[in-house]
């Protein structure tokens, strides 16, 4: 009996497919967004008219305007654009100093392991927002210097992951298979040992999309980022604070663009990782 | 072709160093094959694997020459283009030894792709050799991955990659350890084929030595680094000379044995029959 129950039903998937491509879907227009949203928006989004301030949101201003009377829809455009590449900026510089780091600590003696590492567990000491704090009084306040603060403090976390996993990969049998046939060292490297060990980056880069995003946006927030004219989303969400009781669409629909872009790339990392991996991408267990 | 004279082999200790081999002598003449068998841990592999210097840890001494070149002290540069071009390696396990993300063909090309053979002329090699190994639509399977391969059509697939690049010397290291029966004798069939065709010395290494019988012309056998009985096949068959050889042979369990009959260790075998 209870047999026949197993058989009938089958296992549940964790998340299911339509989710992952809906979340691919918004990836897209999120990025279709960031590149020709501007251009879309029907208002200058630095435009200030006070006799529109706080306007709530009608056909003529979809997502009402902020208390300097600027359009909070054409602002969120604008921001998807300053916040997406100012996310993908950190996470190139992230994933190119972090997978260098991390595999020359792999690959490399025992000194260079040491001396890197030290260095990595010192940037992984240092809490991002005190960081950005002193970037902010060093640069002076801008998304720059939140920029360089949030890509300071994060890549250690990288070289830590592609340090374990690249050690684990090198002893792998085809590795060693790899070098009996007279590989060079460099092209193991780069065609046997990071296209296996990136697996797991790849997955971490699409969950840390969100995480950076909110980093860079909280940032902007207290002050050390993107500052106030700018429509990145956390700066938005900061100079429309005092307004949560007048004019709750100001702070509400950046926050929905950022809670929505999150999410998306948190779904889209289950895709990404069956998507890379051979054994899984084909349907057939291995 | 190949000669290792006192060859010692010592690996880094929590004290010291460790000698596990201790100083091996093994001749190889052009187109032989040998078999080098005795347990897990009596060094045969370090033995074999010593000739391709992969094991970073280890430490050599004594000499061992291909075809009158010494290798042992040679620039890692040398010996990387003595990998793969004159020795070929046959590795144990064909589940773990191919690249899972690389397309099998891919990998077959490999070895002549990094010295320079046009990819067209590689993957025309390639096709042209799975096939001679008898894998079925060898063009279409080239650009299947090693997941979608059987044990056995893995094992071809790594036969492949050690002898496209025509090497002179084939080592196997347990090439059918991880296959089961029927096609272990398949695969040892092919690798002397090809090895025939191809007038490749092969060195074989493995602890079964029921499949040596049929394979090999010489045998070594090997306990705790040494080396303690060399001798022909058959002779070896016929009248084991060390008690540790006898003791190999009559562990090999027997199909029409008593099964009441404990199977024997191959230690209590060698004692009871000094």
């Amino acid at each position: 009996m209870s047999l026949k129950i197993a058989l009938r039903r089958p296992p549940k998937r964790r998340r299911s497919p339509l989710a992952e491509r809906i979340a691919l879907v918004v990836i897209a227009l999120l990025v279709l967004l960031a590149v020709f949203g501007p251009s879309f928006a029907p208002y200058d989004p630095l435009k200030v008219d006070l006799a529109l301030a706080l306007l709530p949101p009608s056909p003529d201003h979809w997502f009402g305007t902020d208390m300097n009377g600027r359009d909070v829809f054409s602002r969120t455009l604008a921001g998807a654009q300053i916040t997406l590449s100012a996310t993908a900026f950190v996470l190139v510089v992230t994933l190119i100093i972090g997978v260098t780091v991390g595999t020359a600590a792999a690959l490399g003696n025992r000194v260079v392991d040491e001396i890197l590492m030290r260095i990595t567990d010192v940037g992984l000491a240092l809490p991002s927002i005190i960081l950005a704090l002193g970037f902010a009084v060093a640069l002076g306040p801008g998304l720059l210097s939140a920029i360089i603060a949030v890509a300071a403090t994060w890549w250690p976390g990288y070289a830590r992951l592609v340090r374990s996993v690249v050690r684990e990969v090198r002893h792998a049998d085809y590795v060693e298979a790899a070098t009996a046939l007279g590989v060079s060292r460099w092209r193991l490297v780069r065609k046997h040992i990071l296209p296996n060990s990136l697996d797991a980056i790849y997955v971490q880069v699409t969950l840390d999309v969100a995480s950076v995003m909110l980093v860079i946006s909280g940032l902007s927030f207290i002050g050390a980022g993107a500052q106030v004219p700018s429509p990145e989303w956390g700066a938005m969400i900061a100079g429309a604070a005092g307004n949560v009781t007048n004019g709750w669409w100001s702070l509400f629909f950046p926050g929905l663009a950022m809670m929505i872009t999150a999410m998306a790339f948190n779904l889209a990392g289950d895709w990404v990782r069956v998507r890379r991996d051979p054994t899984l991408r084909d349907g057939i267990a291995r | 072709m190949l000669e290792i004279s006192d060859l010692r082999v010592s690996y880094p200790a929590t004290e010291g160093r460790v000698e596990v081999v201790h100083g091996v002598d093994l001749r190889l003449e052009r187109g032989s094959r040998v078999a080098l068998v005795g347990e897990s841990g009596s060094g045969k592999s370090v033995t074999a694997r010593a000739v391709l210097q992969l094991d970073q840890d280890a430490a050599y001494s004594g000499s061992i020459r291909l075809d009158g070149e010494e290798l042992l002290g040679m620039s890692a540069r040398r010996i990387r283009s003595i990998r793969g071009f004159k020795v070929g390696l046959v590795f144990q396990d064909p589940l773990t030894s191919l690249n899972p993300v690389m397309r099998v063909g891919w990998q077959i090309m490999q070895p002549l792709v990094i010295r320079g053979v046009d990819k067209k002329e590689a993957r025309r090699r390639g096709v042209e050799l799975l096939e001679r190994l008898g894998v079925a639509e060898a063009g279409v399977r080239f650009d299947d991955y090693p997941h979608q391969f059987s044990g056995g059509m893995r094992q071809r697939v790594v036969i492949a990659i050690a002898v496209i690049a025509e090497p002179e010397l084939l080592i196997a290291d347990e090439p059918t350890t991880a296959l089961d029966v029927r096609v272990q004798a398949q695969v040892l069939e092919l690798l002397r084929d090809i090895a025939e065709e191809r007038g490749l010395s092969v060195l074989l290494i493995t602890h079964d030595l029921g499949i040596v019988a049929g394979f090999a012309e010489h045998v070594v056998v090997m306990r705790n680094g040494l080396v303690v009985e060399r001798n022909d096949v058959d002779t070896l068959y016929a009248s084991p000379s060390h008690p540790y050889t006898r003791g190999l042979l009559r562990a090999v369990p027997k199909i029409d044995g008593d099964p009441a009959q404990r199977l024997l260790s191959v230690d209590e075998i060698a004692e009871e029959t000094q």
